[in-house]
């Protein structure tokens, strides 16, 4: 059959041809690595990280790249399961030999990364991540994030016992490491402020019923509820509510509420609920004005929707590390983990999700949620007062 | 308070049996043990959700064509399952393991990951007792779940066609030997089921959430209230379904959300040794898996 | 006898030979040492599960045993002895006897009742390890669980924790102890005795075969394995959560390997495992990042129309 080894005669030369130019191509791409949930029950966070960190790459590469080297951007899926983010972590650090690893979004998925990262000597900076044990201590000089608990925990702990002085509460948290360090942080600091809390709880991800809690924190005359779960889980808990007429002053939840899907899907039922934001396009960090702006126009150009607080954690992490790479580079140091780390360590940018600077642990200095609330259905931060464009209101009592 | 109780109790309940209907049937006449079961509730709830923001229809209009959608894709389902060799039982199950991932991933591409509610009215139509409340959901859970059950059971006891279905849950070669065209009763088990499913759709996104990967809970609970009610019951299907959502709230209420799920397995694992063949049935056995 | 056709379990035998010999000759990637470590583990579960069906009994519930094991080992690992015998015996221990207690109690159950049963038996130690606070830290799970130790033979320092090729042979060694002990569940007088007791109870009791011990021995056998793999699984990820070894994935996984791979062949689950999951983490993943997970339910579909006696029955 010549016909058929012709074929395959040109083929193979084809592939080698290509392999020859591609490797005469005047500068290699750096490989930056993202490890999320693309699919499963978080698969919307982790899409939303994604898309961030897209972003970003997009940017770099506008700009001309790391001096001229553009950035490719490797992206894969960990199914929420912590053995799926370390087989892809792998994969992207072994075989497609990854620069630096960015992403991750629950504690579970990004301390396992963490850890091979360390490894392998790769930096790798968490996009989302809470849990304080994570960082060993700062025994790992390869892992930095970009947010950590007390900046969600810390605002919190103040607004509270300030705004709504003599009011119990309640708190609510799902079966996961983040949110119920997140309570028992906020138990205690709340305690301490003075706050009365007569009931708290825990109650697994996917429960489709709060019917009997919500009786029992009527009959406790609780008045605050701290519900710490995620987007699904207010939507039920919220509608519950609202169907119960629980006599409810304020509703706090700290992850999923200060969401523009939140609000659109909630529709009037949203209206004064309590949320945690780092950042929206309309509050962004003072003195990052134009910088939030484009980047929103930009986002919004490219995905047809508004950028969310999620997205641009996804955004910070990868800037950051391309920032550092860039000075890397510029100062004509390898491109290699310990030098990526060192700059890392020295960086100190202001993005719009605020200043990023990292301690000795990795963890960020500067990071601090604001607390926002759903008014007229759209958010509006109202603690603290530099950033405040609006002030508390309490949550329609029962009408009837 | 306990008005309000009885009243989440009994929605859970209700709700629970819409949920495990069509699977019960399923399973009941042709023994295939649909794991993605929840996952077509979801996608019959993602069209009611598409047909209401698209076209602006309202709740009740979207039931219709979502049940005759949803028959449509399980009597295609069931040509593809015909074809699933011996053992059927154990091969079904991984089969519709592998139907169910590729639904999830084709919603995830379709409707996205984001989450969506069927939009509702939180208002109290009435308030007996005081304060407590009964939602326009509420109604509409009570009405279409024991609409369905009414129906159902009718169909099987008091039609012809009813009786050849019972007569192969019940014993399915004496059925075959009494004329009975069994592959014909397993076909029709499939589209009734996928009424029922295209039914419960709508009520789960209006009471639950959407969401690619929501139905694993649905499928859970249908497989829960379908054995601990006995295979092919539809009368113990719905009282089945209000006691184990009355421990189960009873259980959030008294010891703690947290301890919720261990309650309800341990009540359905001594339910389960005292009574193996479900809850209102004498003794028969179970179809082998 | 015409021909000898080459059968499936020759075929087995050399890609056996060939995973246990390239590591040594080639320069491997970390990765698929890493992948093939787990896919390991994976199918000494399927196998562990199958020990139960081949008795005739479908469990939905081995996700229990699994994390059992993860948290006894880790519990020994926190508060007793660090010793990898010490963790390993008290994981395999803590699965294996709630295996033989759900053995006693659900020992008249059959068919779809034994699976929901035993579906229903998983709440009991997940809610329990969720919710025993002071001593399994419960949702924030165990963190810090120390990875496998460095042995010393005579001269060689062989560093378990550490070195994934160290990892891919210890798990290999013990792929081959689950494959014997699941070879003898089927080529063997015991296996003749569970093939009875699966055709027809009554008919064995009869032949002589004690049914209710045969039961609670292969049961508590298929959860002390399954618990000895849930112990590796916490040294090798240095973490339990409740969610995490105690998923419902885990305990439709096996189900589904050995089905695939066949599940009266005494290398099926094997097979299944060592198919599927390297096919899914090194070729699915990195090609289609969103997609792959309808493609492995493709595969699966695909496989049980095609093959219905199992992957591993394509040559009789």
């Amino acid at each position: 059959m010549p016909f058929a080894r012709l074929f395959l005669r040109f083929v193979f030369t084809w592939i080698l041809l290509a392999g020859l130019a591609h490797a005469g191509h005047a500068a290699a791409p750096v490989r930056l690595g993202a490890i999320n949930p693309l699919t499963g029950k978080l698969a919307n966070h982790g899409q939303e990280i994604q898309s961030g960190i897209e972003q970003a790459v997009d940017e770099i590469n506008q700009a001309g790249g790391l001096a001229g080297r553009p950035v490719q951007l490797l992206s894969r899926d960990d199914q929420s399961q912590p053995e799926t983010a370390v087989n892809q972590a792998q994969d992207l650090i072994y075989r497609e030999k990854v620069t630096a690893l960015t992403g991750g979004y629950v504690d579970s998925l990004v301390g396992p990364i963490s850890q091979l990262a360390l490894k392998a000597q790769i930096p790798y900076v968490a996009s989302a991540s809470l849990q304080k044990d994570l960082t060993l201590g700062g025994k790992n000089p390869f892992f930095f994030r970009i947010s950590h608990l007390d900046g969600v925990t810390e605002p919190l702990c103040r607004f509270l016992p300030k705004v709504m002085p003599g009011k119990k509460a309640a708190i609510l948290h799902a079966a996961t490491p983040g949110a119920t360090e997140f309570s028992q942080v906020l138990f205690q600091c709340l305690r301490r402020a003075g706050v009365e809390l007569p009931l708290v709880e825990k109650f697994r991800p996917g429960t489709p019923d709060f019917a009997p809690f919500l009786l029992k924190m009527r009959s406790l005359h609780a008045e605050v509820l701290i519900s710490a779960g995620f987007f699904p889980d207010h939507l039920i808990l919220v509608r519950q509510i609202r169907e119960q007429n629980i006599p409810l002053a304020a509703y706090v939840g700290p992850w999923g509420i200060a969401y523009p899907e939140f609000i659109q899907q909630m529709g009037p039922a949203a209206e004064n609920l309590l949320g945690m934001s780092a950042w929206h396009p309309d509050f962004p960090y003072p003195g990052t004005e134009e910088a939030s702006r484009r980047f929103s126009e930009a986002f919004r150009a490219k995905y047809g929707r508004d950028p969310t607080s999620t997205v641009m954690h996804g955004y910070t992490a990868a800037k950051v590390l391309l920032e550092a790479m860039r000075t890397v580079v510029e100062r004509g140091a390898p491109l290699d983990g310990p030098h990526i780390a060192d700059a890392l360590r020295a960086a100190d940018v202001t993005l719009p999700l605020g200043r990023v600077q990292f301690d000795a642990k990795g963890d960020p200095l500067h990071y601090r949620q604001v607390v926002v609330q759903i008014q007229n259905g759209r958010l509006v931060p109202i603690y603290p007062a530099d950033r405040a464009q609006g002030t508390w209101i309490p949550m329609t009592g029962p009408t009837n | 308070m306990w008005a309000q109780f009885l009243i989440g109790v009994l929605s859970l309940g209700f709700f629970y049996t819409l949920t495990a209907l069509g699977f019960s049937l399923i399973f009941g006449v042709t023994h295939a043990f649909n794991l993605a079961h929840g996952e077509l509730i979801v996608l019959s709830g993602y069209l009611a959700y598409g047909l209401m923001k698209a076209y602006g229809w309202t709740f009740w209009m979207t039931l219709p064509l979502c049940m005759l959608l949803l028959t449509g894709v399980l009597v295609a389902m069931h040509q593809v399952l015909k074809k699933v060799g011996e053992p059927f039982e154990l091969n079904s199950l991984v089969m519709t393991f592998g139907m169910a991932l590729i639904a999830q991933n084709v919603m995830l591409f379709f409707f996205s990951a984001d989450y969506r509610l069927i939009p509702s009215s939180e208002a109290a139509v009435f308030s007996p007792f005081g304060r407590a409340s009964v939602t326009e959901t509420h109604l509409w859970t009570f009405g279409l779940s024991s609409a369905a059950t009414a129906a159902v059971f009718l169909m099987l006891h008091h039609t012809f066609l009813g009786k050849a279905l019972r007569a192969t849950i019940q014993e399915r070669e004496a059925a075959r030997l009494a004329g009975i065209h069994v592959d014909r009763m397993k076909g029709v088990a499939f589209a009734i089921g996928g009424m029922l499913i295209g039914l419960a759709g709508p009520l789960f996104g209006r009471l639950a959430y959407l969401h690619p990967a929501g139905g694993l809970e649905a499928t859970l609970i249908a497989i829960v209230i379908t054995i601990f009610a006995g295979v092919g019951h539809i009368r113990s299907l719905l009282l089945g379904a209000c006691i184990l959502a009355a421990l189960e709230s009873g259980a959030a209420l008294v010891l703690g959300t947290n301890w919720r799920e261990l309650v309800s397995a341990l009540i359905l694992i001594v339910l389960l040794l005292w009574k193996p063949h479900g809850l209102l049935v004498g003794k028969r056995s179970a179809p082998e898996l | 006898m015409k021909r000898h056709p080459i059968s499936s379990s020759a075929v087995f035998w050399a890609v056996i030979l060939v995973l246990a010999a390239w590591p040594l000759g080639t320069a491997h990637p970390q990765l698929v040492c890493r992948v093939f470590t787990m896919a390991f583990l994976y199918a000494v579960v399927a196998m562990a599960w199958n020990l139960t069906a081949l008795s005739g009994l479908i469990s939905l519930g081995h996700a229990a045993y699994f994390g059992l094991g993860a948290y006894g080992a880790a519990l020994m690992d926190h508060y007793g002895s660090g010793h990898l015998a010490a963790t390993l015996t008290a994981g395999a221990l803590s699965a294996g006897l709630y295996g033989a207690l759900c053995a006693a109690v659900f020992r008249n159950l059959r068919g779809a009742t034994f699976a929901l049963v035993t579906l229903a038996a998983v709440e009991i130690p997940k809610v329990i390890a969720d919710n025993w606070e002071s001593v399994t830290y419960g949702s924030l799970g165990l963190v810090g669980i120390r990875p496998l130790p460095l042995v010393r033979l005579g001269s060689v320092a062989i560093d378990f924790g550490t070195s994934l090729t160290a990892q891919y042979y210890a798990l290999l060694l013990l792929l081959f102890a689950g494959t014997w002990i699941h070879g003898k569940a089927i080529h063997s007088r015991w296996g003749w005795a569970l093939r009875a007791v699966r055709e027809d109870e009554q008919a064995a009791g009869v032949l002589g075969v004690p049914v209710h011990l045969l039961r609670w021995t292969v049961m508590t056998l298929s959860a002390l394995l399954t618990g000895l793999c849930g112990g590796l699984y916490a040294h090798l990820h240095g973490f339990v959560e409740p969610p995490v070894v105690f998923s419902a994935h885990l305990s439709a996984i096996p189900l589904v390997l050995s089905i695939l791979g066949g599940r009266f062949r005494w290398f099926g689950p094997a097979l299944g495992a060592l198919v599927l999951y390297p096919l899914d983490q090194l070729v699915l993943h990195p090609v289609l990042p969103a997609g792959h997970a309808a493609v492995y339910g493709l595969v699966i579909v695909g496989s049980v129309l095609f093959f219905p006696k199992g992957l591993g029955s394509w040559k009789k």
